[in-house]
């Protein structure tokens, strides 16, 4: 194709910024759902609904409020707290239990997505941009929306991972993650660990939701699309690896933004899933997965 | 109400099995004369029913969880539009074609994670891709799948002087393939080879002791469940007369999961029968209360899911 061609410096930047904001939104939700699986080894098929109610809370608060930045925080709060009503009442009791695990989530996500369809229709909604001007950046001009998202993803990249590997906290997960017995002896209280968790994953999906708002249109469905690839890249990164989905992230971001110049997009993702299927069978541990994870 | 369940239970062990299989074979075959409105709803209901049966093979029986029912499905309702709408083919080709063809598919895509055991929740997450790459694929490929559009639209020809496009001859002829498939499945799962396939769920390692093959098993299962699929999926597109990227969704795959879940896994007449009530409920409800059949039944799959894991069917067996 003639794609090539249309690649001169400007071009290029600007590719590589939506590939990075593109890359972020990915990240917070397949960190999340990596989170949830790496901790509590729980196929969390809910967490495409929980992107979706974030990004529809953002837009209902935006109605009523006529505030996006307040919106945003609100419906990442709400989220988050249903997510800690979801975990404490019904999926603790069935940790031991994948398959159930599996179905339920399923089941929870689809009564999501189908309320949120029943309420609000099937017809796609947009946001406006919070942030309409651009900022000149490395000799072209980008949205500052876009860039404020990119901000916002190397901020949690950053805020997650320190928590994760720095404090107390993190070292209670790891633990639990490893081997929750012995951590339970040890006097943490995992049950709390494992609430932390799941709340933390699902507040992750929210804030993609709500931050993918202005970008594209939302859809009921809209979560479906992006955990697929989420689930891919967390294998391709390691499951339950925090920084393998981080850095996979990244590079499907990269490769969808310039993929297109070669391929149409749609086939682009296909070759991200057909990469992500030989991951699965022969290297299933991905790039950083560690040998202890959940099979 | 325990008590209540127990009578109901007494009371369906005690039913004379025969004379009870009789009157839902005349049911079956009086619906278009009791119901003559109906009767294209009736061929759909049927022909999920036997998708969810199809399914219920790996699902229940082999224990594959797979997340690409409907890639399967698909492949056999878009082989017969493909051979009669571009090719100008017999609508009868594309039966033996697409089954071979799914059957094909199936192979290489299941050959490895079966051969090399990777875990249930590899096997999901990798049919997931696959049935996200089939998905895409139909709707990008518009040379091939007409895309968005489809491929349409098309009847069913006449078949020894009786012309299937009619409603009631084509429930008839959904009917007899329902039946031979059905009883054919039942057979296999009642012979020797559903006790291994049984015996391969509840203990993998203890079966490979005892020198079974176990790979082999499940990937018949798992062969014979994407040829039955695929089968369903070319009678259904002669019922609708167009193959659309619906029929390779994910909505019909959650769908089936949800069918065979309600009616229980693992019981192929659980399934069966759970597919068709909810055709029904779809239809009647979607007159009532547009777009929310789809709700009651997300809500109606998690009921089942915590309350009935074992769905309608292990509630009427109760506990065995």
């Amino acid at each position: 194709m003639s794609g090539i061609a249309l690649i001169t410096v400007d071009n290029f930047v600007t590719y590589a910024l939506n590939g990075l904001s593109r890359g972020m939104i990915i990240f917070l939700v397949a960190s999340g759902l990596s989170l949830i699986f790496g901790l509590i080894g729980l196929i969390n098929f809910a967490h495409g609904a929980m992107l979706a109610l974030g990004g529809y809370g953002t837009y209902v608060i935006l109605q009523v409020m006529g505030n996006f930045w307040l919106g945003l925080v609100i419906s990442v709060a709400l989220v988050a707290l249903l997510g800690f009503a979801l975990e404490r009442k019904v999926l603790y009791w069935i940790y031991d239990e994948p398959l159930l695990g599996f179905l339920s989530t399923f089941g929870i996500g689809l009564v999501i997505e189908e309320a949120l369809a029943v309420y609000f229709g099937s017809r796609s909604y947009t946001v406006p941009s919070p942030l309409p001007e651009s900022a000149q950046l490395l000799g072209v001009s980008y949205p500052s929306y876009r860039l404020f998202v990119i901000a916002v993803g190397a901020a949690v990249a950053l805020g997650v991972g320190a928590l994760l590997t720095k404090t107390r906290l993190g070292l209670e997960i790891h633990a639990t993650a490893n081997r929750q017995p012995t951590a339970e002896i040890l006097g943490i209280d995992t049950a709390r660990i494992y609430t932390i968790t799941f709340v933390l994953g699902t507040a992750l999906a929210a804030l993609a939701g709500a931050l993918t708002a202005p970008i594209t249109s939302m859809y009921p469905t809209i979560g479906l699309d992006y955990i697929t690839m989420a689930f891919l890249v967390i294998i391709v990164g390691g499951m339950g690896s925090f920084k393998g989905s981080f850095v996979v992230s990244m590079i499907v971001g990269q490769i969808i933004a310039f993929g297109w110049l070669l391929l149409e997009p749609t086939y682009v993702r296909i070759l991200v899933f057909a990469a992500a299927m030989v991951f699965i069978l022969y290297k299933p541990r991905g790039f950083y997965g560690k040998p202890e994870v959940h099979e | 109400m325990s008590d209540r369940m127990a009578n109901v239970r007494e009371y369906v062990r005690e039913l004379p099995r025969r004379p009870l299989l009789a009157v839902g074979a005349l049911l079956l075959l009086a619906v278009p004369f009791l119901f003559p409105s109906q009767s294209g709803l009736a061929t759909e209901a049927l022909i999920f029913g036997l998708f969810a049966i199809s399914v219920d093979i790996v699902l229940g029986y082999a224990g594959l969880l797979t997340l690409a029912p409907a890639a399967f499905f698909g492949i056999g309702a878009y082989t017969v539009a493909k051979l009669v709408v571009d090719y100008g083919q017999s609508f009868w080709l594309g039966f033996p074609l697409g089954i071979v063809l799914a059957v094909a598919v199936a192979f290489a895509v299941g050959y490895v994670p079966i051969k090399r055991r990777i875990g249930n929740v590899y096997f999901v997450l990798f049919t997931l891709a696959f049935g996200a790459i089939v998905y895409d694929f139909t709707y990008v490929t518009t040379w091939l799948t007409g895309g968005s559009d489809g491929l349409g639209f098309f009847s069913p020809p006449e078949v020894l002087g009786i012309d299937l496009g009619g409603a009631t001859e084509y429930y008839f002829f959904s009917l007899l393939v329902v039946a031979i498939c059905g009883y054919g499945l039942y057979v296999l799962i009642r012979s020797d080879y559903g006790d291994v396939l049984h015996a391969t769920r509840q203990n993998e390692l203890r079966m490979r002791y005892l020198g079974y093959d176990t790979n082999r098993e499940l990937m018949i299962a798992w062969l014979v469940s994407a040829a039955i699929s695929a089968l369903a999926g070319a009678v259904y597109v002669g019922l609708v007369g167009i193959a659309s990227p619906s029929m390779v969704s994910f909505g019909l795959t959650g769908d089936v999961i949800i069918w065979i879940i309600v009616g229980g896994t693992g019981t192929l007449l659980g399934p069966f029968a759970s597919a068709i009530g909810l055709v029904f409920v779809q239809e009647f409800l979607q007159n009532v209360w547009q777009g929310g059949y789809r709700l009651l039944l997300g809500v109606l799959f998690v009921v089942f899911v915590f309350a009935l894991p074992d769905g309608l069917m292990g509630l009427l067996r109760g506990e065995e």
